[in-house]
């Protein structure tokens, strides 16, 4: 194991391999799906398709992408799925009910769901709790403030500008792909290129060790939440954008593919280990199988077994790639 | 290493590009030589779409074979999601279907979905329930007015307890079509009539079990004032019947819409009053009809209506059939 | 020895030749233990002497490579404490942890409940009226019911006494029983143990206190480096005799300790006390390395962890180039230059899955990289150059920690800190699980750090570490300071391990 830094033969002969494919398999992964469901099914290439895959990916991903902060970080965030329906409310009420401008509405939407996040982050850091437990809970608050909110009832999206956000295209690639991509590019940058990034990797990988390096771990993780919850609420207004509706119980289970998409791509759940090109690859994957096994025509009783057996299948992968761990 | 990776993505990416650029047929929906049929369903798990989505399956297996349609795309499942219905609407686009079956989530959710296939030309059929833009954009509608349905609970009720008291409703799912507009036809009888009173309105998320508790609740609170328990489907309703029996409070009338098996079976055992029947697989089969219709080039309504029924001890034996 | 002749038959426990290696350590070597029927057996030895991994191997915690354990006559082989319970082996551990929630009595009978006839429900009622009845035979404060949770201390440990005595042991092992007593609780303790002897139960008595040694032991066996060194009995041998036998080595030369000049006072304390030390003073000075010795457990990591930020001071004063200072967390010590290597390397020191580049800048973000966005470019230059300067041997900076030696894990820990460029160095336990070459290599450039000026606090659990390195020793002793040894001291032979250990053990 100890060779010197200069031995560069020996070190790409050996490890580099490894080192590949633990980093990018998932990639290989992807590329194998994506040429055995093209040869499979010619209608799944069509150039239609693939934008509609990029279109359709676009929520799931912005919530995994602040879901892959959260749990990189050590903790898991259940609020996504009201946060979206919270943000979709509130457009309702902004927007439709009050008459407000859509991007003030927008921008008073993402301060509000950033807010609830950064509540959730403060209560888990500051006290200790289990952000399962407390997550679990603020769904329930998060999703009761949506059904107040609009009494349940749902608002019809009527404005353009708003519905824009999902149906619009610059040039000819919809709205909701040049934000997946644009907030792929800020995420990118904050994991990997700012001390943010750095002290989320380092709390997730060791929490202890991340406190004797002088990381403000409390800040760090509370900055993860909030962070979760500026995604979720950018992700609900697409989703609101793209229901044309306003309603307090869109949203419910979406937590469940964001957590599937940072795991297949190679997020741990034990913390300290994550990219956001594995993530956004993890999304692009979930949204292909969805979209494929209905173009080759599987049945939908049988969609399930073969998501969840590609989760498991994906996290066995990386255990024998990354055996050493 | 990552970059050969990052090329031969590119590389497969664009291969697959031009290769459609051949086989794209841009805009001929009905053009390719095929009539295709897609169908989303508003969920494989609810006991009242399982036997719609399995009559779906048999006719339009059976279509399929028989030569009438092409292809179908088989049951897309919608997760009770509307903004997974978008997604699907999107699917059947790209499988080139000619004529989409969609039971909609959300009457304001699942809309979009309508917008996107009528946009295309694609004849959208939309059973079960509306939504908002039904009337403008769709083929056709095949289903029952869940305002009505309402009124039918509301009206066995007042019809069974003559002097009045006091009734719980149990919701579905807040925000959901159904529920919404089964509220309001209930409460557009009851709220009329001075004699009720309604002492609370909860959710029970069409769940039977959740159903059952809140009734164990309000008949702890109230007991014998308790005289009704208005359900926004039967599966709750039959819960509510069973915890009031077995309170040894036969005499609440528990009271819901969908006709589902359990309900039925219940009302031909005689130990619930009534249910209101909506006839799920008469607007599945209605849509099919109009598909096949569609298919020979046939003209179709607007609109087919599947009556609500209100299924007693005196005409169960038409609709319940054992097993 | 002599046991070859005596009778086999007055010993209730026989131990021969056991061996024990976890990994490349060996832990214990060809070592023997014979306890006597109704004898408290005391245990003695430094850190690290291979006592707790004996006693592990007795209640079968851990299983012995080699050697013959003998029982009350009969073979002995056990797989977990329950079963050694089962035989008639109790310990009462150190650190006691009973289950909370439960009272006296539910623990007491804990996998053995009362049960109403042979059915599945518990019989609360009969096994309270059980308990009682043998609470009833010691004298203690409190009752079958009362809860685990709401006990003192002592108190817990007199229940885990009872309950091993209840269990019909016939061999009661307890570590360090008076650690956490006063000086009634631990007269209590003493006359439970006296009764125990009366009665025939056999005890082994670890401990690092020698009065209390020679107040209730009969015999006593001494330990050193995993191996045996001498068993005798308690009436006879002196204080003095015992610290010898425990010592018995010598420090070899080879430490590269280089004497610099010794600067300017760097850090000071007054009165520092916090959990587990009390009172604690001293001065530490550029170019200095002074060592902290002391008995694990004696106060030394707490006081460092507690300088640090790490854990919170109780009263006392510290001053960095004469001015106060608080710490109220690393990070605020980090950025007055005040940094430490931890003892526990895996929990404090690294992120085993990062790599080397990750962990090593870590604490230097802030002030290596003050702009919003990392120059990773700058950043690989300057992590590659002190990973250079302190031969860190890895294929590249870019691996995880996690696929390095111990000993090159510790170089990066070191290179983390030595980038930060510290005035104040604390170093507890800076060669624990780390080879022999790679420690001489720490230990080269522990001495250059403090020609360049640093002033470096050292922990170590080995003596001869201590003395090779240490300018000055401060020795603890139960989380006070008792005394103060120089370098020129120990070097001329005048202060030898002995008498260092003599301060640890309190005299």
């Amino acid at each position: 194991m100890d060779k010197t830094l200069n031995d560069k033969k020996s070190f790409f002969k050996s490890d580099s391999f490894r080192l590949f494919m633990g980093k990018y398999g998932i990639g290989v992964i992807l590329f194998i799906i994506l040429v055995a469901l093209s040869i499979a099914e010619p209608d799944f290439r069509s150039s239609r398709n693939l934008i509609n895959i990029a279109k359709q990916v676009a929520i799931n991903g912005s919530i995994a992408f602040g879901m892959c902060l959260v749990i990189t970080a050590g903790g898991i965030d259940l609020t996504v799925g009201s946060q979206l329906a919270l943000a979709a409310v509130l457009l309702g009420e902004f927007v439709m009910k009050r008459e407000m401008n859509v991007f003030v509405s927008c921008g008073l939407t993402l301060v509000i769901t950033t807010a609830l996040g950064m509540i959730s982050g403060a209560l888990i850091s500051k006290f200790n709790m289990f952000p399962f437990v407390v997550t679990l809970s603020m769904q329930l608050v998060i999703r009761g403030m949506a059904q107040v909110i609009s009494n349940a009832q749902a608002v019809s999206i009527t404005n353009t500008t708003l519905k824009a956000f999902y149906q619009g295209k610059v040039g000819a690639i919809p709205v909701p792909v040049i934000i997946l991509l644009v907030l792929a590019v800020i995420m990118y940058i904050l994991l990997h290129w700012t001390k943010l990034g750095r002290y989320i990797l380092a709390v997730g990988g060791n929490e202890k060790a991340a406190i004797a390096s002088g990381v403000n771990v409390f800040w760090t993780k509370v900055m993860t939440y909030t962070i979760s919850g500026f995604t979720a609420g950018l992700a609900g207004i697409i989703l609101c954008a793209k229901t044309s509706s306003a309603q307090s119980n869109l949203g419910v289970g979406y937590e469940t593919d964001a957590i599937a998409a940072c795991v297949i791509g190679g997020t741990s759940f034990a913390g300290g280990v994550a990219t956001i090109p594995g993530t956004l690859m993890g999304i692009i994957i979930i949204g292909c199988i969805y979209n494929g096994m209905n173009m080759v025509g599987i049945s939908s009783y049988y969609q399930s077994i073969v998501k969840g057996c590609m989760i498991i299948l994906s996290v066995l992968f990386d255990k024998v790639i990354n055996k050493k761990k | 290493m990552k970059k050969i990776l990052a090329l031969a993505l590119t590389l497969c990416m664009v291969l697959a590009l031009c290769a459609t650029a051949s086989a794209d047929r841009a805009g001929d929906v009905n053009g390719d030589g095929k009539f295709i049929v897609g169908y989303i369903s508003k969920n494989t798990t609810d006991t009242f779409h399982g036997p719609i989505n399995t009559y779906a399956q048999e006719t339009l297996d059976a279509l399929v074979a028989d030569g009438t349609i092409d292809e179908w795309t088989g049951i897309l499942d919608g997760l009770t999601d509307p903004g997974h219905q978008c997604d699907l609407a999107d699917d059947c686009l790209s499988k080139h279907c000619d004529a989409v079956i969609i039971l909609p989530a959300e009457a304001e959710g699942t809309a979009p979905a309508v917008e996107a296939l009528a946009n295309d030309g694609v004849a959208v059929v939309v059973v079960n329930s509306k939504t908002n833009n039904t009337d403008d954009l769709a083929a056709t509608y095949c289903g029952s007015d869940d305002v009505y349905a309402g009124t039918l609970l509301a009206q066995h009720v007042v019809d069974n307890c003559p002097d009045g008291g006091k009734y719980l409703h149990i919701q579905g799912v807040l925000g959901n079509s159904a529920q919404i507009q089964r509220g309001e036809g209930m409460h557009s009888i009851m709220d009329a009539n001075d004699k009720f009173e309604m002492v609370g309105e909860l959710t029970g998320n069409w769940s039977s079990d959740e159903a059952m508790k809140i009734a164990e609740d309000y008949l702890t609170r109230f007991g014998e004032e308790l005289v009704a328990i208005i359900c926004d489907n039967d599966d709750m309703s039959s819960g509510a019947q069973g915890v009031c029996n077995d309170a040894g409070l036969p005499g609440v009338v528990c009271v819901g819409v969908d006709g589902n098996n359990y309900p039925l079976s219940m009302v031909k055992a005689g130990t619930m009053l009534a249910t209101v029947l909506q006839d799920g697989v008469g607007q599945i089969a209605a849509g099919i009809d109009a598909v096949v219709a569609l298919s020979k080039g046939e003209a179709i309504e607007k609109e087919y209506s599947i009556p609500f029924v209100l299924v007693t001890a005196e005409n169960v034996d038409d609709y319940y059939t054992g097993e | 020895m002599a046991e070859d002749t005596i009778n086999r038959a007055d010993y209730i426990l026989n131990i021969d030749g056991i061996s024990k290696a976890f990994g490349g350590t060996q832990a214990l070597k060809d070592v023997q233990l014979h306890v006597k029927k109704g004898e408290v057996h005391a245990l003695l030895g430094e850190n690290g002497a291979g006592k707790s991994t004996l006693m592990n191997i007795i209640i079968g915690l851990l299983q012995r490579d080699e050697g013959t354990i003998e029982f009350e006559g009969k073979p002995y082989e056990v797989k977990s404490p329950v079963e050694a319970m089962q035989r008639g082996i109790a310990m009462v551990h150190q650190e006691l942890n009973p289950e909370p929630y439960l009272t006296v009595a539910e623990n007491l009978f804990l996998h053995r409940e009362s049960m109403v006839g042979k059915s599945i429900f518990l019989d609360k009622k009969s096994q309270n009226a059980r308990a009682q009845k043998i609470l009833d035979e010691f004298d203690v404060k409190f009752t079958a019911k009362t809860m685990m949770q709401d006990m003192t201390l002592a108190q817990v440990q007199m229940a885990e006494i009872i309950k091993a005595v209840s269990c019909d042991a016939r061999l009661i092992i307890m570590d360090e029983p008076t650690s956490s007593l006063d000086s009634n609780e631990t007269d209590h303790l003493f006359a439970t143990i006296r009764d125990l002897k009366a009665k025939g139960v056999s005890i082994i008595y670890i401990s690092h206190r020698m009065e209390e040694i020679f107040e209730i032991c009969d015999q006593v066996s001494v330990f050193r480096d995993g191996r045996y060194v001498e068993s005798r009995p308690v009436e006879g041998v002196s204080h003095e005799e015992l610290i010898r036998l425990m010592v018995g080595r010598k420090v070899d030369n080879v430490f590269p300790k280089v004497d610099c000049p010794i600067g300017e006072e760097v850090f000071r304390c007054e009165n520092l006390t916090g959990k587990g030390f009390e009172n604690i003073s001293f001065t530490v000075h550029a170019g200095e390395i002074l060592g902290l010795s002391g008995l694990v457990g004696s106060g030394r990591s707490e006081t460092v962890r507690a300088i640090f930020g790490l854990d919170p001071i109780q009263s006392g004063k510290m001053y960095l180039d004469g001015k106060e200072i608080t710490n109220k967390s690393p990070k605020d010590s980090i950025s007055k230059g005040i940094c430490m290597v931890n003892e526990d390397r895996k929990a404090y020191g690294l992120c085993l899955f990062r790599s080397l580049r990750e962990n090593i800048s870590l604490p230097n973000l802030p002030t290596h990289q003050p702009k919003l966005l990392l120059n990773q470019k700058r950043e690989r230059a300057e992590v590659s150059d002190v990973a250079k300067k302190l031969t860190v041997k890895a294929a590249s900076m870019e691996h995880s920690a996690y696929s390095l030696s111990g000993g090159n894990q510790q170089k990066v820990v070191l290179s983390k800190w030595i980038m930060a460029s510290p005035k104040f160095l604390i170093l507890d336990e800076p060669t624990r699980g780390v080879d022999v070459g790679a420690k001489s290599e720490i230990h080269t450039l522990m001495s250059q750090f403090a020609a360049q000026g640093m002033a470096i606090l050292m922990i170590s659990s080995e003596l001869p570490e201590m003395m090779g390195m240490a300018d000055r020793v401060i020795i603890y002793h139960e989380g006070h300071q008792n005394g103060e040894f120089l370098r020129e001291d120990i070097v001329s032979g005048k202060v030898t391990q002995d008498d260092i250990l003599a301060k640890e053990f309190g005299k």
